[in-house]
């Protein structure tokens, strides 16, 4: 069953709420999406919250990293909200620390860090 | 050997295993029915010199300072003896097993409690032995060889007695170890709010990866209910830590940024700043400062404020 992450506009910004745990070609998925809406609805700011999920994967982790990533190259930035206690120890003890990419507790302080700049 | 005893003293009475463990136990003593048969023939001179032995056992003990400190008054003395009458009655005659081994265990943890050290117990021991012997060997003048062989056996039972009280010694001392180590790692780490979106987590004491662990639960659900953006963790009260902790610190700090706060580590002492660089940590990849007071404010800078 394929899942389809919804991406809602707020402001300048967009938001995409995983509300579930998604597979490999969900994220991929996801991934196409945002880089058009970034210049279809020019933002300036990608929020993606993933305090639903109960596991981030390493190949979930690294496409992360690849859509902040190129979400810069396309001009804007992206933060993600909501990572869990147990999610973020299994995190690193897998070695993905995401070095680059803001974070943020949830999505109230992610609106709030990208109000700031 | 230490194992069978041990565990022969910790497993409850009646289980079948139990049972093999004495065995073995008194094969390693090279305890028989033989030596048990010996040393009951004993028991009419014991009977009969028993108290006499007693009162110059107790006569020694009261003699000595250390000893004598073990006994309140009279009235106790009395009772002592009157126990220490059974338990020689018992050395002699009693069945070797599961109750007579339960029962030594608790002399042993008895002594254990009121302070009664291995050498004064092995050394009462001895004394009492020695007096019995005597009188074992004058009584039998006309067979000393067989009195020779029953006090022989008799010492064969009493060394496997005093292995059990000593087992029950080390075994008592190990368990307040360990409590006490339980009550040392479940210290609790606060944390502290200092103001809205900024936490303070002081860490005193030992750092073992059991504590380490706990800690980094306490401060990511902290993070939580907090809703932090910054947290200064402090290992001021730290002396040291091995390279498995300051890995689990540097894994902690990363997961609290994962969660959306800035993670700052102060107080690090010459040798935790050593063994941070030893896993291969440095400076560039996270926040630290000298010391408490500059640790907050740079989680403050870091907020922004």
């Amino acid at each position: 069953m394929t899942v389809t992450v919804p991406i809602l506009r707020q402001g300048s910004a967009l938001i995409a709420s995983i509300q579930e745990d998604l597979c490999d070609s969900d994220i991929l998925n996801l991934q196409s999406r945002i880089l058009e809406d970034v210049i279809r609805y020019r933002a300036n700011a990608v929020i993606v919250d993933v305090s639903a999920i109960g596991i981030l994967d390493s190949f979930g982790t690294k496409t992360l990293i690849e859509i902040a990533h190129s979400v810069k190259l396309r001009g804007a930035k992206m933060i993600i909200v909501g990572i869990q206690p147990d999610v973020a120890i299994s995190m690193v003890l897998l070695g993905l620390t995401l070095k680059d990419i803001p974070t943020a507790l949830d999505l109230d302080h992610g609106l709030a860090l990208i109000g700031e700049t | 050997m230490r194992e069978v005893i041990s565990s022969s003293l910790s497993d409850s009475e009646g289980k079948p295993e139990f049972d093999q463990d004495l065995v073995d136990a008194m094969r390693w003593f090279d305890l028989s029915d033989h030596d048990r048969a010996l040393t009951s023939e004993l028991g009419d001179i014991a009977d009969d010199v028993g108290e006499r032995i007693i009162e110059a056992f107790y006569t020694h003990l009261l003699a000595d300072e250390t000893a004598s400190r073990h006994f309140r008054d009279d009235a106790h003395i009395a009772q002592v003896k009157k126990g220490q009458m059974r338990y020689f009655r018992e050395l002699i005659n009693a069945d070797l097993d599961s109750s007579y081994i339960a029962d030594r265990r608790r002399i042993g943890s008895i002594h254990e409690r009121t302070g009664v050290t291995p050498t004064l117990y092995i050394g009462a021991y001895a004394f009492y032995l020695n007096k019995l012997a005597n009188v074992v060997l004058d009584r039998m003048e006309d067979d000393p060889a067989k009195a020779f062989s029953m006090v022989l056996s008799l010492f064969k039972i009493a060394h496997f007695d005093m292995a059990l009280a000593l087992e029950t010694y080390a075994d008592t001392r190990e368990e307040a170890i360990k409590a006490r180590e339980r009550e040392l790692s479940e210290l609790p780490t606060p944390v502290l709010q200092l103001r809205p979106g900024l936490l303070l987590i002081p860490v005193v004491g030992t750092l073992d990866s059991y504590r380490a662990r706990a800690l980094t639960i306490q401060l990511l659900e902290g993070i939580q209910e907090h809703r932090a953006r910054a947290v200064v963790l402090d290992i001021t009260g730290v002396a040291a830590v091995d390279s498995a902790v300051a890995n689990h610190l540097i894994q902690t700090m990363a997961a609290a940024r994962l969660m959306g706060a800035q993670p700052v580590l102060t107080g690090l002492s010459a040798e935790v700043a050593q063994s941070l660089v030893k896993v291969g940590v440095t400076a560039e990849a996270l926040s630290t400062a000298g010391d408490l007071q500059r640790g907050i404010e740079l989680a403050e800078h870091l907020l922004g404020e």
